[in-house]
């Protein structure tokens, strides 16, 4: 199904090359925007809020991120303007239906490819790639993904790291939580012996609270993209575009530089360079 | 895009929904019951004007009233371990459902203790009832009829509240609507069961408080 997307998208980006004379700058080759979309005037994207570097609120408690620089260019390319966008903070557990109940027109959320999502909604092209850690406390015994046996996991709702741990780990107790917050409050107060989520995300908590520390194994290899209604085949082409223009002009990279701290850029980078994802998922 | 309604999904979801459906109702019925006591024992130090105790209830139920639930619970959940009170899920679900409905349960029974007339306690002190006595054998069963459909009121918002849970991960029967939602994405179907289910439980819990006003009622009834 990509692979066919990938071609209607080539297909497409050459012919935008060929007429590019008529385009305007901003919109060169990329497909044309729905009519459903031109006609609503902005673009109304669910983002992160608690996902650092990703999407996240800042001091101000606006919306900050290297997703939700991405809604905001997609928003750019097509209407002219970075700030006809709205977006919407999305968790877990509530994007898809956000998404299938008409709230949003695109998930740019974390949103890991799986089987399941896509029987109900269509991915647009993998964008980023990650894996899974588990974060403990400083004092803890637990070396290995096995030592959670009988043991309580923190896990978000909804997140992908649910059916790793019944399949891998069914004897692990899952206490499902909803934000990033709420996570590491309860592992600090000892409400469980672990804290599993994306590495990206858990890497900077790791560094930031000396409490905790990450085990270290990588699971869950997985890849990103963005989440679209089904049959919306015209929409998916033309975010499809965007976000691999905004990739290839070099814009993800800059904002990753503005968003990441200095040591991690070069790791995030990587994460978003499907060139460097491990061909072996597991 | 558009699903239709699946109602094999629907039959699916049946044994989780009652794992979840159990665990409301224990929570709930813990929660009402514990709320009944303090707000019986609440109203009485009330209407007594005990000093310094009318003071501290007071306080709680403004306290309790003027802020969202949803705070208190994360007060409960994330805010007392910190001082040394770590509870779990459950009875921090139980703990918050019972403050909160204690509260609203204080202002129910002593409305109904106000209720009773004046000269009723003129005349219990003329015969010497202590005020224990005039408590028990006139303003308890007189007060008590009057606030029954207060208290009813203030319990069913305890078992709706008690959805509220799910922020602490409490496997109640909207978490585990949520948690299904979250890998299945039926909206429509998970949240119209539980809908259906809530409106059961409290059309159950109405009937109940009905049989017991109605056999309150009895000596009361004219022929």
């Amino acid at each position: 199904m990509f692979k066919k997307q990938g071609l209607a998208l080539a297909v497409m980006m050459s012919l935008g090359v060929l007429t590019a004379g008529s385009a305007n700058a901003q919109t060169q080759g990329l497909p044309p925007l729905p009519d459903a979309i031109k006609k609503q005037g902005m673009l109304r994207a669910g983002i992160k809020c608690d996902y650092p570097p990703d999407g996240f609120l800042d001091a101000q408690g606006k919306n900050q991120g290297v997703e939700v620089n991405l809604a905001k260019q997609i928003a750019a390319y097509a209407f002219g303007n970075a700030d006809k966008v709205e977006l919407t903070c999305v968790t877990a557990a509530n994007r898809i239906p956000s998404l299938q109940g008409g709230k949003i027109d695109v998930i740019i959320a974390t949103l890991g490819v799986t089987e399941e999502r896509a029987k109900v909604i269509d991915f647009g092209e993998s964008y980023a790639w990650g894996h899974s850690d588990v974060l403990t406390t400083q004092d803890s015994k637990i070396t290995s993904l096995k030592d959670f046996a009988g043991k309580t996991v923190i896990v978000m709702k909804g997140a992908w790291q649910i059916g790793w741990f019944e399949k891998n780990v069914p004897t692990a107790n899952l206490l499902k939580l909803d934000g990033v917050a709420d996570g590491l409050q309860a592992l600090l107060q000892n409400r469980a012996d672990g804290f599993a989520h994306d590495v990206e995300v858990l890497r900077p908590v790791a560094k930031k609270n000396p409490k905790v520390k990450l085990i270290g194994e990588a699971y869950m290899l997985g890849t990103r993209a963005v989440g679209i209604r089904k049959d919306e085949k015209e929409w998916a082409a033309y975010v499809n575009a965007a976000v691999g223009k905004a990739k290839k002009d070099g814009l993800v990279n800059q904002w990753i530089r503005q968003y990441v701290e200095p040591d991690m850029q070069d790791m995030v980078i990587e994460y978003w360079d499907m060139n460097k994802a491990p061909k072996t998922a597991s | 895009m558009a699903q239709s309604f699946d109602i094999d999904y629907v039959i699916a979801s049946v044994p989780a929904l009652i794992d979840g459906l159990g665990m409301t109702a224990l929570v709930s019925a813990l929660s009402i019951t514990f709320a009944i006591v303090i707000g019986l024992v609440g109203a009485g130090f009330r209407v007594f004007r005990v000093p310094i105790v009318e003071q501290i209830l007071f306080g709680y139920v403004e306290f309790i009233r003027n802020t969202p639930l949803l705070v208190q619970i994360f007060f409960i959940f994330y805010g007392l371990p910190p001082l040394g009170l770590r509870l779990s899920p459950f009875w921090s679900a139980v703990l918050a459902l019972t403050l909160w409905g204690g509260a609203f349960n204080i202002e129910n029974f002593r409305g109904g203790f106000v209720a009773v007339a004046k000269g009723l306690r003129e005349a219990s002190q003329a015969l010497g009832f202590n005020r224990l006595l005039y408590l028990r054998l006139i303003a308890l069963p007189l007060g008590l009829r009057v606030a029954i459909p207060s208290v009813l009121n203030t319990s069913v918002s305890v078992l709706k509240n008690s959805a509220y849970m799910q922020a602490i991960g409490l496997a109640e029967l909207t978490f585990v609507a949520m948690d299904r939602l979250s890998s299945d994405f039926r909206t429509l179907e998970m949240f119209a069961s539980i809908g259906l289910i809530y409106l059961v439980l409290v059309l159950f819990l109405s009937w109940l408080a009905r049989r017991l006003e109605a056999h309150l009622q009895r000596p009361f009834r004219t022929a």
